[in-house]
């Protein structure tokens, strides 16, 4: 698709407000609508636009299959990783309140922990499942 | 197409139901991404079939198994329409009064997504690790990624 010039420049015009909204619906979803799930897909989403304008080979050049596989490794990591803090700290599995000296605070620290493990996990699955079914139409060419 | 526009619907529908995390949701996951995969799935099909020597007689059984525990549980659903449903009982309105003071979100939805039962997002999150994984061990064996 990288002849076609309007798809390009819009995309090119586009995809930084989607990435920018991803971002907000991750880092704002303790108060208004969206967490790690929506902005995980919306994410991607905006990557793999930019993969379809561009051809996935300049897109792995940023994000390669090894990257995405260690990320959603990552995010699930992290998330396993907050709820055995709890446990160390002297809580519950995924119990927040000793993340902090102040409960409200290590709250807020342990849901933002938490909902950026689950974003970068359901991003990186998003990516890699489309990077995999794209892989094998190459190859029959 | 259609799955991507009954997809379109159901989100405008959540908003109106004041359900505006799942309309996100749905109009990110149904009418975005799956689109994209399934016509990035579509690509591969082919017109004719193979046809398959595998048995599917204990599948087919297995299947009816299922079908019939989840009929038996849909005569625990509550009934449709009903004003009084599940936001009222205790639980839920435990949620709705101290989600402010005790974790500081104004989102009940991401407070007891994350916070309350955040044993289940983390199944939730094993169960998107999985597929990922499931969907790269199907396909790694064609295309050597």
């Amino acid at each position: 698709m990288k002849h076609h010039l309007i798809p390009r420049i819009v995309t090119k015009l586009i995809i930084p407000l989607i990435l920018l909204f991803g971002l907000y619906v991750q880092f704002h979803g303790d108060f208004t609508a969206g967490g790690g799930f929506q902005a995980g897909v919306i994410f991607a989403a905006g990557f793999i636009l930019y993969n379809i304008i561009f051809g996935i080979k300049v897109g792995q050049s940023i994000l390669s299959i090894n990257m995405t596989k260690n990320l959603m490794a990552a995010g699930l990591l992290l998330y396993v990783f907050v709820g055995f803090l709890g446990i160390l700290l002297g809580g519950n599995f995924l119990d927040y309140n000793p993340l902090s000296s102040n409960s409200v605070q290590g709250q807020l620290t342990g849901v933002f922990l938490i909902e950026l493990g689950v974003g970068l996990t359901v991003s990186n699955v998003m990516i890699l499942i489309f990077y995999s079914f794209n892989h094998i139409d190459k190859e029959q060419i | 197409m259609s799955t991507t526009i009954f997809s379109l619907i159901c989100a405008l529908i959540f908003l109106i139901l004041d359900g505006v995390d799942v309309s996100l949701t749905e109009a990110a996951v149904g009418a975005g991404i799956s689109t994209i995969l399934f016509l990035s799935t579509l690509k591969h099909t082919d017109v004719k079939i193979k046809k398959s020597n595998k048995k599917i007689s204990p599948l087919i059984g297995l299947f009816l198994l299922l079908l019939l525990s989840l009929s038996y549980m849909v005569s625990d659903l509550p009934e449709y329409g009903k004003i009084k449903v599940s936001s009222e009982s205790y639980v839920t309105k435990y949620y709705i009064t101290n989600s402010k003071t005790e974790m500081g979100i104004t989102n009940v939805v991401t407070s007891i997504l994350a916070g309350y039962r955040g044993f289940d997002t983390l199944g939730e999150v094993v169960v998107i690790f999985i597929a990922g994984i499931s969907v790269l061990g199907i396909l790694r064996k064609r295309s050597n990624l």
